[in-house]
């Protein structure tokens, strides 16, 4: 293959190393070198030539070619298997409803989650029970540390650079999921965003910090979401007004009870949806009473529609312990499921 | 040994854009504000736009807003802007 990117060189593995974390190029971790060898096996994996363009950045006008992106999957220590995923999540970043460059500079300081979908979950070995949301296993840990090696070295997003976040969260570091598609008998949530079920996809969300909820004490549905709609409520009040894309991640425990009750996804998002608003003045409560001026009364849901709501099955089998992954900055930037192996411009 | 790798980084050397040349002053100048639309921006710009106007003499000072904190700049203020001398935006909260 013929790569456009410099060849560098290096006595030996410590020099390497030494090198990269030298030039910025790494999150402070060790990684694997990117070697042509393995460059290429990822781009064969993805049957992509080095310089096919995965689309330019709008704001920075920075190309992103499918060689650096595979490059920055090496490093993160991804397998070829690995790659067309990779590449999916960054054609979803780049369309214009994910707002890339403003989810990766804000203050805000969110992190890029990435959600596998279909049967790549089983081809890949990518966990969906057990520690669910992090620190699992190769699939998870390397395509997500994949996308955050590629915004670091393809679009300057160091914290200080181009990253200005004031916090930041530990999903920085890469954060990637899969649906439990095997232990439910709910629509995935792929399927529900119009990919079919035999078709692997990724979702991109621009996430801050998942927060748990727990309800062990109740089999009934609506006492059930009944907390997650809380916590919706809660980001509400002390984080952002703003209706958009949350994402909750319901646990087997709590899946059982709702599916034996007859409650579809869509009928999850339906009571989250009515239940997750508030009235303005309750911004008094959490010390932001200067803006709420005469205004209130006025209400503010968390979702513009149902389908707003992305509810994800994952969790060990045992634990009414769920999740609730809020939006970035709302509606103004929008999780995009895209699916592996389908150009979205072509 | 000789160990071989590619550099991971996007190895771009020119900025996509120039900045403009810096203007000599302000006397009579038309000057914009590119709010991101946050509050903390409204006392700001108030007290930016009496300094401009009693200190350095600015005749005209145009307040614009983006549509999304995070996003640039709409095309027709960028269009606007064309017709100013002077623009003060990228603030933060």
């Amino acid at each position: 293959m013929n790569f456009q990117s410099t060849a560098l060189s290096a006595r030996d593995i410590a020099e390497a190393q030494a090198l990269l974390h030298e030039k910025g190029w790494t999150d402070g971790l060790p990684v694997v070198l990117p070697t042509e060898e393995a460059v290429a096996a990822c781009l064969a994996e993805a049957l992509m030539p080095p310089e096919q363009l995965l689309g330019i950045e709008p704001v920075r006008g920075r190309p992103i070619t499918a060689e650096k992106v595979a490059i920055n999957a090496v490093m993160a220590g991804c397998a070829p298997e690995h790659f067309p995923a990779v590449v999916t999540a960054w054609n979803a970043m780049l369309s214009p409803p994910f707002l890339l460059h403003g989810a990766t500079s804000s203050t805000g300081g969110c992190a890029v989650l990435a959600i596998l979908h279909g049967p790549q979950i089983r081809e890949l070995g990518a966990g969906s029970t057990f520690s669910a949301l992090g620190g699992r296993d190769r699939a998870l840990n390397c395509i997500g540390r994949a996308l955050r090696l590629g915004l670091i070295n393809l679009l300057d997003v160091r914290p200080g650079e181009a990253d200005r976040a004031t916090l930041g969260h530990p999903g920085k570091l890469g954060w990637c999921l899969a649906e439990d598609e095997a232990h439910t008998g709910w629509e995935t949530l792929a399927e529900q965003r119009g990919i079919p079920r035999e078709a692997s996809a990724v979702t991109v969300m621009a996430a801050m910090a998942p927060r748990q909820i727990m309800n062990e004490w109740t089999t009934a549905p609506e006492e059930i979401l009944e907390t997650y709609a809380a916590e919706v409520r809660a980001n509400l009040r002390h984080y952002s007004i703003w209706p958009g894309n949350y994402l909750l991640v319901i646990p087997k425990q709590h899946r059982t009870h709702l599916e034996a009750a007859g409650w579809s996804k869509a009928d999850v998002q339906r009571f989250v949806f009515e239940r997750a608003r508030i009235k303005r003045r309750e911004w008094s409560d959490v010390g932001k009473g200067a803006v709420v001026r005469d205004r209130g009364d006025w209400e503010y849901p968390a979702f513009e529609r149902p389908e707003d709501v992305l509810v994800l099955a994952a969790g060990g089998p045992a634990g009414g312990f769920g999740a609730v992954i809020p939006p970035w900055l709302g509606n103004k930037s929008r999780a995009v499921t895209a699916p592996v192996g389908v150009c979205i411009d072509c | 040994m000789t160990l071989r790798f590619l550099n991971p980084s996007h190895e771009a050397e020119a900025l996509a854009f120039t900045p403009a040349p810096r203007p000599i002053s302000l006397a009579g100048a038309t000057v914009g504000f590119i709010s991101n639309g946050k509050e903390g921006t409204k006392g700001f710009f108030t007290h930016l736009e009496a300094l401009l106007r009693e200190h350095l003499g600015v005749a005209e000072v145009h307040w614009r807003t983006k549509g999304n904190y995070s996003a640039p700049a709409e095309g027709a203020i960028l269009d606007e802007a064309t017709h100013w001398d002077f623009a003060i935006t990228g603030l933060g909260d």
